[in-house]
């Protein structure tokens, strides 16, 4: 094949950035419906009022929600299930499966408990019926019954089950349903967006040779390796831009360098 | 004229600091202003509304006063004499899907309507589909012919009642077409098609008469879920790329830091330290705010009261705490300051000590060499004074809350600058999280370039609204 890329100098590209507009208000939006998916409700308000953007929920839910998922997150299913019956009885009732999986945290936590007897009563009483319902319910309760089969459950092939991970799993999958059920995303955008990010990177490299950012944390544009010999204009560029910072637009000499602007001490060395 | 002669080289080189950062916010604020530019909208492109009159087949149809209706008028006799008509304007091509349809009113003799595609300079005698760089979906075979001169099976018939779309979806590159709503067959759109192509639609026997929509009214297809379908499918894709963990937390803390949102901030730290399991997002990530941490209480202050509308209270604590942002009078971070101090005026009504206000500290940026879009805040800051209710006139964005914003956010990038451990002026003016987004629209436009113009690119504000 052989086509050559496309070229695309860091000063192009910079000035393509600066050409972006991107308005304060929508990123305020961004960080709000952060806060608000995932439930930080004191953050989500001392947002409101610092940045006078609107939330696009209502707060008060919030707390209802968070009070669900901590609960489940600490093992109370029973006043999880409660909870989120007060808010909300469509939610288990339109959702087999995640009141399947609440039943069958509460299992676990009984077996955690050291509460056979209770364990098997409610699983014969609660779960069976559901089991004969739907084959993949019936494989997880039998999965969650063998555990009482064990003695030493840390390291039996179903002792994940005990695990932490699967309050949060659970945790996670009532967040989402109440969400969903007030008509709210279930998942924060800014995610969505930093993978869109990546993606679109990875796509363009297919045909354009540019700046990448390869650190999302701190966004720092990386000069692909072909423009090393760019750089030595880009650098003498941004000499000039800091000379012009300091005194002013008309002057163009290098003068003694500024405490305060460290940038002029990184040129000074070269 | 800089006052204070013992430190004339820091000042001035702050001044041009502010001076810039100033200009650099005052821009950013026009996008959000009814005074920005309309093109500012990158996928802005002219759209078909209405038929073309000027180079349809004429003898042969006659269209309607309305441009939205054409029938056949003659006897056809061969193949040659088909009513072609095109739309007014090319498909635009800077979105993910373009969709027009047609009624048919009337299928006449024969019922040999067509709807599809031509380019510019097409034979308009021929049927589109009959010659190249064309395509159509005729009604009386229900074949679809792509310049070759034979058709291929496509999709059914239609005929008198039946409302029918062409499309092209231009993020999988196919034309679609629809009878009554469903879609009925896709077709690869080759690359030598990649020229401006024209809606059109044809008539070819006595007493055809069709009728068509440019999205005036609703389509019977429904256009919004399947883009809706075409989006997810992208998505999907998306989705499945890993990010490093926490990265959002960090970004937003970033952001807070930056714009320094402190209350928020700790109470966000709160909550993730409360998560199950604890978020810790400091130095493991490469977050290092040392740099943003700087000066954060002053910074929330000075903004609180920004937008509370005291710009006097918020002028007298950076005389407190940073005398070289408002040492000189003439500098941008001064201007923006005074400027929306009359702003506050008007709102409140005391319009006398507005003007004194004005003639004092705002008259002497008028008429300044390189300062013309200062000069034009100063003059709609004054026009406000003419209006009995300045919120609702041509002025009234200046009023808004985001105004006070675009000052607070001005000032916030001085006091950061003061910082001595500031690395870039960068690092002063765009939060992480906006450096991100750029590069993101700049990626997409790019790839979008890449790919023959066509199709979507990312837009934060289109998907946020």
């Amino acid at each position: 094949m052989g086509t050559s890329k496309k070229v695309i100098t860091r000063e192009e590209w910079e000035k393509r950035l600066s050409d972006v507009k991107i308005r304060k208000e929508d990123m305020n939006k961004l960080v709000m419906n952060f806060l608000v998916t995932e439930g930080y409700v004191e953050a989500a308000e001392k947002f409101r009022m610092e940045s006078g953007t609107e939330p696009d929920i209502d707060l008060a839910t919030i707390t209802d929600r968070m009070a669900v998922k901590k609960a489940v997150q600490c093992g109370n299913v029973e006043d999880a299930i409660e909870k989120v019956n007060d808010l909300n009885p469509e939610i288990l009732d339109t959702n087999p499966q995640l009141f399947f999986h609440l039943q069958q945290q509460r299992l676990i936590e009984l077996i955690r408990n050291g509460k056979i007897e209770e364990a098997l009563e409610f699983a014969q009483e609660e779960l069976a019926p559901r089991g004969e319902e739907n084959q993949s319910f019936l494989e997880e309760l039998e999965r969650t019954v063998s555990l009482l089969a064990f003695e030493d459950v840390s390291n039996c092939p179903v002792g994940e089950l005990l695990d932490i991970s699967q309050r949060l799993k659970t945790a996670s999958e009532v967040n989402a349903a109440i969400l969903t059920s007030q008509s709210h995303e279930k998942d924060p955008k800014l995610p969505s967006l930093l993978k869109m990010l990546v993606w679109a990177q990875n796509q363009l490299d297919e045909k354009v040779t540019y700046p990448r950012i390869n650190d999302l944390s701190n966004a720092t544009l990386e000069d692909p390796v072909h423009l090393q010999s760019h750089q030595q204009n880009s650098i003498q560029k941004e000499r000039q831009w800091a000379v012009r910072l300091c005194y002013g637009p008309h002057q163009t000499n290098l003068l003694q360098p500024l405490a305060h602007l460290s940038l002029l001490s990184n040129f000074t060395q070269m | 004229m800089n006052s204070n002669n013992s430190n004339n080289g820091k000042n001035s080189s702050f001044d041009s600091l502010s001076q810039d950062f100033g200009l650099y916010f005052l821009e950013l604020a026009r996008i959000g202003s009814s005074k920005a530019p309309v093109e500012m909208d990158e996928d802005e492109e002219v759209v078909p509304n209405e038929l073309n009159t000027i180079n349809s087949s004429a003898g042969f149809l006659v269209v309607a006063p309305d441009k939205l209706s054409v029938k056949y008028t003659a006897v056809s006799l061969h193949g040659h004499d088909v009513g072609v008509v095109q739309a007014n304007y090319p498909v635009p091509v800077k979105r993910l899907v373009y969709y027009f349809e047609i009624y048919v009113k009337d299928a006449g003799a024969k019922g040999q309507i067509a709807i599809g595609f031509t380019c510019e300079g097409f034979k308009m005698r021929r049927q589109p589909g009959w010659e190249v760089n064309s395509c159509g979906y005729h009604g009386d075979d229900g074949l679809l012919y792509r310049g070759q001169g034979k058709g291929e099976a496509f999709g059914p018939t239609y005929t008198t009642g039946d409302t029918v779309g062409g499309g092209i979806n231009f993020a999988s590159q196919e034309f679609f077409f629809t009878k009554n709503g469903a879609i009925v067959g896709t077709a690869i759109k080759e690359k030598e098609m990649n020229r401006c192509l024209f809606p059109t639609i044809a008539v070819h026997s006595q007493n055809e008469e069709v009728c068509v929509n440019f999205g005036q009214k609703k389509f019977a297809f429904d256009l919004k879920e399947y883009e809706a379908q075409e989006r997810l499918k992208q998505q999907m894709t998306i989705e499945k790329i890993p990010l490093p963990p926490n990265i959002s937390y960090g970004l937003v803390r970033a952001y807070l830091l930056h714009y320094g949102y402190e209350d928020t901030l700790n109470s966000f730290d709160l909550a993730s330290k409360s998560t199950i399991p604890p978020i810790c997002i400091a130095q493991e990530n490469g977050f290092d705010d040392q740099d943003i941490m700087y000066a954060l209480n002053q910074r929330k202050t000075v903004r609180q009261l920004i937008r509370n509308g005291e710009i006097d209270a918020a002028m007298n604590k950076l005389r407190d705490w940073y005398p070289q942002i408002v040492q000189d009078d003439k500098s941008a971070a001064c201007f923006l300051l005074h400027c929306q101090k009359f702003v506050e005026l008007i709102r409140v009504g005391a319009l006398e000590e507005a003007v004194k206000h004005g003639r004092i500290e705002l008259a002497k940026f008028l008429g300044l060499p390189e300062e013309n879009l200062f000069d034009a805040l100063v003059m709609d800051c004054v026009a406000l004074l003419a209006y009995e209710c300045p919120q609702e006139s041509c002025f009234g964005y200046l009023l808004k809350e985001s105004r006070r914003d675009v000052v607070a956010d001005t000032i916030n990038a001085m006091i950061l600058s003061t910082n001595p451990k500031m690395k870039d002026v960068q690092g002063c003016l765009q939060s992480y999280l906006e450096r991100l987004l750029r590069q993101l629209t700049a990626c997409c436009l790019e790839r979008r370039l890449a790919n023959g113009g066509q199709g979507e690119a990312f837009q934060l504000h289109r998907l946020l609204n």
